[in-house]
């Protein structure tokens, strides 16, 4: 289970590449059937494929942290994009345990969240809060 | 023409709504690469307590992402957007992103918006949400 301990752990998950034919999967997973909102483009949001969710595969993969998928409840998100990502881009996510707290059993995770692109240009910034109720008692 | 730029606070941003399906959420899964079964196997989300497959949050922060892009004239446009998931969305319900003005920041033109996105069964999905659309120039 992830204690106070551990804040200040960091995860890198480098090589993460905008693939064109996933943003536009993505892009059309997104618009549900409708014409797509400025194909071509990298929607902000993907953010959650190409940053968060490898920097959150290092974290679970982390058997010191010990923080589970199952039972997990994402909480919040946000992101900042200070930079534009584009198709063929090559990003390199990283994370960072901010600060974890328990409250009545419950146990509230914040990951700091940054993803820099091939040219050293952060192109996100980004924070999840995550829940997890923890081991069976 | 975009309606951004003459913005004041008060201001409503164009409202979106889209029915999300199951084969949509199955689309993100597949385009994502988040295959958590709480969103693609009914019957392993109610072992969790679920009423069926939910949809993404990322899914739905996607389309709240998009609603502040329409109305801004591009994803370029979006610098930061954040939001809690307070509820499930379920396939075949409707989001609704809402959102209006509430600064505008006098030296560069920078505005932050509120938004909330709710369902069609009248439940608050995404609360607390919060963009920042870049001046536009």
């Amino acid at each position: 289970m992830p204690d106070p301990s551990h804040a200040g752990r960091r995860y890198a998950a480098p090589g993460q590449r905008i693939g064109p034919e996933r943003v536009a999967a993505y892009a059309s997973a997104v618009s549900g059937g409708e014409q797509p909102f400025s194909p071509g483009s990298v929607p902000p949001a993907f953010a959650a494929v190409y940053c968060v969710q490898p920097a959150l595969a290092e974290i679970f993969a982390d058997p010191d942290l010990g923080l589970e998928l199952a039972g997990l409840i994402h909480v919040e998100q946000s992101f900042e994009w200070p930079a534009p990502v584009h198709p063929g881009d090559v990003v390199d996510a990283a994370a960072e345990i901010i600060s974890v707290e328990t409250r009545r059993g419950l146990t509230f995770v914040t990951v700091g969240l940054e993803a820099t692109n091939q040219a050293g240009a952060t192109v996100c910034r980004g924070r999840t809060l995550l829940l997890t109720r923890g081991a069976v008692r | 023409m975009t309606a951004a730029p003459a913005a004041q606070v008060g201001d409503a941003m164009t409202a979106l709504a889209r029915t999300v399906s199951q084969d949509q959420v199955i689309a993100y899964a597949e385009a994502s690469g988040d295959h958590n079964p709480i969103h693609l196997d009914p019957e392993f989300a109610r072992g969790v307590g679920l009423p069926g497959t939910i949809v993404h949050g990322f899914l739905e922060m996607a389309i709240l992402t998009e609603a502040v892009a329409r109305w801004a004239g591009g994803f370029e446009r979006v610098a930061e957007l954040g939001c809690r998931f307070s509820k499930p969305l379920l396939p075949g319900e409707t989001l609704t992103c809402a959102g209006r003005v509430v600064a505008v920041d006098p030296v560069s033109g920078a505005l932050t918006l509120q938004l909330e996105a709710t369902s069609s069964r009248g439940e608050r999905v995404l609360t607390n949400g919060r963009a920042v659309v870049r001046p536009d120039h």
